[in-house]
C-alpha cells in the first residue's frame, strides 16, 4: 500500500514537476535538449495583466475561505450541538453545492445576475458563487472532524463562568482549529485556481485561470509556467516548515497521538 | 423570567447558527438553478431570451443524435473514472489514516497540493507528457520505438486526465471517514473468526460507505461536466456534454438549449445521488445520533 | 413558601422537566441547606444529572422555580450563577496545563494575577497537586486528573458544589480515598456539596442528608441513618443496602406488630402502617440484621426473635465481613452478614437464621 501511495504521488507531481521544468527552458512545446533561461520569470514580472490577475485571484481564494469556513463551522456547530428535528435537512443543504457541477453553478449564476438581475460580472458575484462550493466542502471537512468534540466541555466552561464567545474563543477554538485551517486552506484553493465558476461571474476581470484559459488561442505562455512553479514553490515551502514542525513535535495540527 | 415572545422562541441557536448558510446557499445556488430550469422552458433568438414557454429545447436535445451521443459518453466516462478512483483511492487512503502517523495531515494536503496549480496548466502539462509531442512518445520515438497511439488524443488519455483531477478528492473523502473510524473494531472482528478479508467486508467497508460514497460523487459530478480535459486530451472524437453546454452559453449563444442541457446534466447528476443515498442506511452508518 | 431562611442556600421549587415523552424530572421540592453534605441517589436514568444540569443552569426547567439565596435563578445563564461543578469524566480542558485549567474560574471572573497566584496555591496545596502544575491532562492518572477537576471547582469558593459522579471512573481503592477527601473538603470549607452517585455505598459513606431517587421523583429524602434504617418505600428498601425479601398474606395485626407466614414459618415484624389482616405485605430485612446459629445451639437464639432452619450452603468473603447463604427447605434462600471472627462454621451445617422482632420494614403491597 505504500507503495501504490508513492505511485499515486508520483502521478500527482509528474506534471508539477514538467511544470516546473518548462518554466525554465527555452521552448515550452519540446523543452529538449535542455538549455535554461529566467526568461519567463523576466517577462513575469514585467507584465503587469499577471500581477493583476495574480491579486484577483489571491482576492476570490480569501473572500471564499473567509465566507466558507465561518458559514460552514456555525452551521457545523448548529447541527452538532444543538439537536433538532431538521437536522438531516440542514446536512441536505449544505452538502447539495458538492452534487452541482461547478459548470452549472458558473452558467446559472451568469444567467440569474445577467438575465434576471441585470448584473455585469463582478467580484462580489464571483466571490459569492465560489464560497457556495467553498462552504460545501468546508462543511465537510469541518463536520467528519467536530463529531468527536465532546460539546460537554464547553458546558463546564460556561459553569466556570465563561460567556459564549469566551467560551469559543477558550475553549472550542483551540481544539478544532486545524479542521478550520483545513476547510479555509481547500476553499481557498477552490476559488484560487476556479476556471469555470470564475469566468462566468467575471466578465473581463482576468484572473490566473481566465488569463491560462485566453493565452490557449496563442499556445500557453512561458509566463503562466513560470508563475505556476512560483506558487509551487512557495506551497512547498509552507509544507517544509509544517514538516520541520511536526517533525519537532512543536505543533501537532490536532494529532493527539506519540 | 422565561423569555416567551414568539420570535425569540423561533431564533434558537440552531436556527441563528444554520440559518446564514441555508439562507446563503438558497440565494446563490437554488435561486440561479430555479432560474436556468425556467430558462429551459424559454427560447432564444439571436442572442435574445423570450418568454413563450415550450418545450422545444428538449425536444431538439433528445431527437439529434449528437447531444445523445454526447451525453452517453459523459455518462459512461464519468462511471468509469469513479469506479477505478474508488478502487486505486480505497488503499491509498487505509494506508495514510492507519500508518500516517502524526505526519498524516500532512500526507493529505501533499494530494490536495497539486490543484495550487491551475487545471488549465497541469493539463496542458499531461498533454505535454503524453501528447504526439509529448516527451513518452518522443522519448520512444527518439528510441526507435513506435508511439503509443493509446496516449494521443484518445478517451484513454482523456479517462487518466480526469483520474489525474479527480482522485484526490476521493482519497481525501475516504480519509476524512477512516480517521472517524475505530480500528479497534477490526481486532474485534478477527477475535472473533474473521480473517482480514472478511473483517475489511463485514467492518471496515459498512461502517466508511458514507465517505466512500461521497467520494464517489465528488468524482462523478465534475467528470459528469468536463470540458476542459476531453478537449485537450481527448481528440475530436471525445467532444462531451458538458463541452456542447458550454459552447450554448458561449459562442452560439442558444441560452435556452444550454439551460435544457443544464437541467439534463442535473438529473443525471442527481440520479447517482438518489442511487447511492438509497443505499445508505443511517443507522448503520457508526455516526451515533445521526440517525435520529 | 418563599419566605427566605439564611441556613437555606438552595432551594427547588416543583420542577419538572420533560424530554418529549420522557418526564425526566417530575415535581421535585428541595431545600439544601449552608453547610450540608447532601448526596442524591438513584439508578441510571432517574433523573439525577437532569437535576443537576438544572440547578447548574444547562437546562431549563419544564415548570418550578430554582431559588438561589431566595433570588429567582431559573433562567439565569450559568456562567452568572457561580456554581462550582466536577464532571464524571472530568472534563479537563486538554490544551491547558494543570493550573491553567485550575484557575480558568477566576479568569473568567477577571481576578487579578496576583490573587489567582495566591488561590491556586492554596487549591494545589488543599489537593495535594504539588508538582504537577505545568503538566497536560492527558499526562496525569485517573486520580490526579480527579483531584484536578475538584480543584477547578473548589478554588472560586463557589456558593454550592455540585457534583456529577465524580468518583464512577476511578479504581476501587482510589475511590475508598476519595471518598473520604472530598467529605473532608466539605467539612473544611463549610461549602454546600450536592453528590450525585448510583453507588449507595459512596453515599451512605459521605453524606449527612440522602434523597433517593427514581423516575424522577424522590422516594425518599433524610439523614443516612433515617434512609438506611428507615426505608419509606420498597424500592429505598432494596437500593440502599442488601436485603431478605419475604412475601405473605397479615395473618394478625398487634400495634406496632404484624404477623404472617412465610415458608410455613409464622414471623413477626414491624408494621407496615396501614396492612390490615388478609392484605399481602413484603418483609425486608438487611443481611447484616440476620444473624446465623447452628442447629444444636437452638436454645441459644433469644426470645422475641423470628428464626427459620435451613442448610448453610456457602459462606462468601467480602472484605470485612462474611456472607452466609441459607438454602431453606422450600427452595428459598436467606442471607445473613457477620463478621468473619465467629467461623466455625462450614458449609452443609444445619444452621438457624435469626433476627429481632423489631428489625426490618414491611409494606403493604399492591
Ligand atoms: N437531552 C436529553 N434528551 C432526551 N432525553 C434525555 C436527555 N437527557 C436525559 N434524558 C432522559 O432523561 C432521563 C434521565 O436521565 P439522566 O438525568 O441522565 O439520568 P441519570 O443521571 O440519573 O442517569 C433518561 O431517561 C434519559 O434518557
Ligand atoms: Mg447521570
Amino acid at each position: 500500500m505504500a507503495g501504490l501511495l508513492n505511485l499515486l504521488y508520483v502521478f500527482l507531481y509528474a506534471p508539477i514537476l514538467y511544470v516546473v521544468f518548462v518554466s525554465f527552458s527555452e521552448d515550452i512545446v519540446w523543452p529538449f535538449p535542455l538549455s535554461l533561461t529566467s526568461q519567463a520569470y523576466a517577462d513575469l514580472f514585467s507584465n503587469s495583466l499577471y500581477a493583476d490577475a495574480l491579486a484577483n485571484s489571491l482576492i476570490l481564494g480569501v473572500g471564499s475561505g473567509i465566507i466558507s469556513t465561518a458559514i460552514a463551522t456555525a452551521g457545523v456547530i448548529g447541527i452538532l450541538r444543538y439537536p433538532s428535528k431538521r437536522r438531516t435537512l440542514i446536512i441536505v443543504i449544505f452538502l447539495s453545492p458538492l452534487f452541482v457541477a461547478e459548470l452549472l453553478i458558473g452558467i446559472s449564476s451568469l444567467a440569474f445576475n445577467s438575465r434576471i438581475l441585470g448584473l455585469p460580472g463582478n467580484m462580489f458575484s464571483a466571490i459569492a458563487a465560489n464560497a457556495v462550493e467553498g462552504i460545501a466542502f468546508s462543511f465537510l471537512i469541518i463536520l467528519s472532524q467536530l463529531v468527536r468534540y465532546d460539546w460537554q466541555m464547553d458546558e463546564a466552561a460556561m459553569v466556570f463562568g465563561a460567556r459564549p464567545a469566551r467560551c469559543f474563543w477558550e475553549v472550542t477554538l483551540p481544539t478544532i482549529w486545524p479542521s478550520l485551517l483545513g476547510a479555509f486552506l481547500i476553499s481557498f484553493i477552490l476559488a484560487f485556481n476556479n476556471l469555470e465558476i470564475s469566468f462566468y461571474n467575471l466578465g473581463a476581470i482576468p484572473t490566473l485561470p481566465s488569463v491560462a484559459w485566453g493565452s490557449l488561442r496563442f499556445g500557453l505562455g512561458p509566463e503562466l509556467f513560470a508563475l505556476a512553479a512560483l506558487t509551487n514553490g512557495f506551497v512547498f515551502l509552507i509544507f517544509a516548515v509544517m514538516y520541520v514542525l511536526m517533525r519537532t513535535g512543536l505543533v501537532k495540527f490536532g494529532y493527539r497521538g506519540k | 423570567m422565561k423569555p416567551d415572545s414568539t420570535w425569540r422562541d423561533f431564533l434558537t441557536p440552531f436556527v441563528l447558527l444554520t440559518g446564514p448558510g441555508t439562507l446563503f446557499i438558497g440565494v446563490t445556488l437554488l435561486v440561479p438553478l430555479l432560474t436556468v430550469v425556467m430558462f429551459s422552458f424559454w427560447r432564444t433568438e439571436s442572442y435574445e431570451l423570450y418568454a413563450d414557454w415550450n418545450f422545444d429545447n428538449y425536444r431538439v436535445l433528445f431527437g439529434e443524435a449528437a447531444y445523445r451521443t454526447f451525453l452517453i459518453r459523459s455518462v459512461v466516462s464519468a462511471a468509469v473514472t469513479s469506479l477505478i478512483c474508488l478502487v486505486l483511492a480505497w488503499p491509498v487512503a487505509y494506508y495514510i489514516a492507519r500508518h500516517g502517523g502524526r505526519y498524516r495531515l500532512l500526507l493529505v494536503l501533499l494530494l490536495a497540493a497539486p490543484f495550487f496549480t491551475g487545471v488549465i496548466l497541469r493539463i496542458a502539462a499531461l498533454q505535454g507528457i503524453l501528447g504526439p509531442g509529448g516527451l513518452i512518445n518522443m522519448s520512444l520515438g527518439l528510441a526507435g520505438f513506435a508511439p503509443i497511439k493509446l496516449l494521443m488524443y484518445t478517451q484513454f488519455a482523456a479517462t487518466i486526465g480526469h483520474i489525474y483531477l479527480y482522485i484526490p478528492f476521493m482519497v481525501t473523502a475516504i480519509y476524512l471517514s477512516l480517521v472517524n473510524f475505530d480500528f479497534a473494531l477490526l481486532d474485534t472482528a478477527k477475535i472473533n473468526g474473521a480473517g482480514p478479508f472478511r473483517a475489511f467486508i463485514e467492518v471496515t467497508w459498512p461502517l466508511n460507505w458514507i465517505g466512500t460514497s461521497i467520494g464517489t460523487v465528488l468524482v462523478f459530478i465534475p467528470c459528469l461536466a468536463s470540458t476542459i480535459t476531453p478537449r485537450f486530451l481527448g481528440g475530436p472524437n471525445a467532444t462531451s456534454f458538458g463541452m456542447s453546454l458550454s459552447q450554448q452559453f458561449g459562442e452560439t449563444g442558444t441560452w435556452a438549449l444550454g439551460s435544457a442541457m443544464s437541467v439534463v446534466m442535473f438529473i443525471f447528476s442527481f440520479l447517482v445521488i438518489a442511487v447511492l443515498k438509497f443505499t445508505i442506511d443511517l443507522r448503520r452508518s457508526g455516526f451515533t445520533g445521526a440517525g435520529r | 413558601m418563599s419566605s427566605h431562611d439564611d441556613t437555606v442556600s438552595l432551594s427547588l421549587e416543583d420542577i419538572c422537566k420533560q424530554f418529549g415523552p420522557v418526564k425526566a424530572v417530575d415535581g421535585i421540592n428541595l431545600d439544601i441547606r449552608q453547610d450540608e453534605f447532601f448526596a442524591l441517589l438513584g439508578p441510571s436514568g432517574s433523573g439525577k444529572t437532569t437535576l443537576l444540569r438544572i440547578i447548574a443552569g444547562l437546562e431549563h426547567p419544564t415548570s418550578g422555580r430554582v431559588m438561589v439565596g431566595g433570588q429567582d435563578v431559573t433562567f439565569m445563564p450559568p456562567y452568572h450563577r457561580r456554581i462550582g461543578m466536577v464532571f464524571q469524566n472530568f472534563l479537563l480542558f486538554p490544551h491547558k496545563t494543570v493550573a491553567e485549567n485550575i484557575v480558568f474560574p477566576l479568569r473568567m471572573q477577571n481576578i487579578g494575577k496576583a490573587q489567582r497566584d495566591d488561590r491556586l496555591s492554596w487549591a494545589i496545596q488543599l489537593l495535594r497537586l504539588q508538582g504537577l502544575e505545568a503538566r497536560y491532562p492527558h499526562e496525569l492518572s485517573g486520580g490526579q486528573q480527579q483531584r484536578v477537576s475538584l480543584a477547578r471547582g473548589l478554588i472560586s469558593r463557589p456558593a454550592l458544589l455540585l457534583l456529577d459522579e465524580p468518583l464512577a471512573n476511578l479504581d476501587r481503592e482510589l475511590r475508598a480515598e476519595m471518598e473520604i477527601e472530598i467529605r473532608r473538603y466539605q467539612k473544611e470549607l463549610k461549602i454546600p456539596f450536592i453528590y450525585v452517585t448510583h453507588n449507595q455505598e459512596e453515599a451512605l459513606t459521605m453524606s449527612d442528608r440522602i434523597a433517593v431517587m427514581r423516575n424522577g421523583v424522590f422516594e425518599q429524602v433524610g439523614n443516612r441513618t433515617e434512609v438506611y434504617q428507615k426505608p419509606k418505600t420498597v424500592f429505598v428498601a432494596g437500593f440502599v443496602g442488601q436485603s431478605n425479601q419475604m412475601e405473605g398474606k397479615v395473618d394478625k395485626v398487634n400495634g406496632g406488630f404484624l404477623a404472617f407466614t412465610w415458608q410455613g414459618k409464622k414471623l413477626v415484624v414491624p408494621h407496615a402502617g396501614d396492612a390490615k389482616t388478609g392484605e399481602l405485605v413484603r418483609f425486608m430485612i438487611k443481611h447484616e440484621d440476620v444473624q446465623i446459629e447452628v442447629a444444636s445451639r437452638k436454645s441459644a437464639i433469644p426470645g422475641n426473635h423470628n428464626s427459620i432452619p435451613g442448610k448453610l450452603r456457602d459462606i462468601i468473603f467480602k472484605g470485612q465481613t462474611v456472607n452466609y447463604l441459607v438454602d431453606l427447605e422450600g427452595g428459598m434462600e436467606i442471607v445473613a452478614s457477620g463478621s468473619p471472627r465467629d467461623m466455625t462454621l462450614a458449609a452443609g451445617d444445619l444452621v438457624f437464621a435469626f433476627w429481632s422482632q423489631d428489625t426490618g420494614s414491611s409494606f403493604k403491597l399492591g
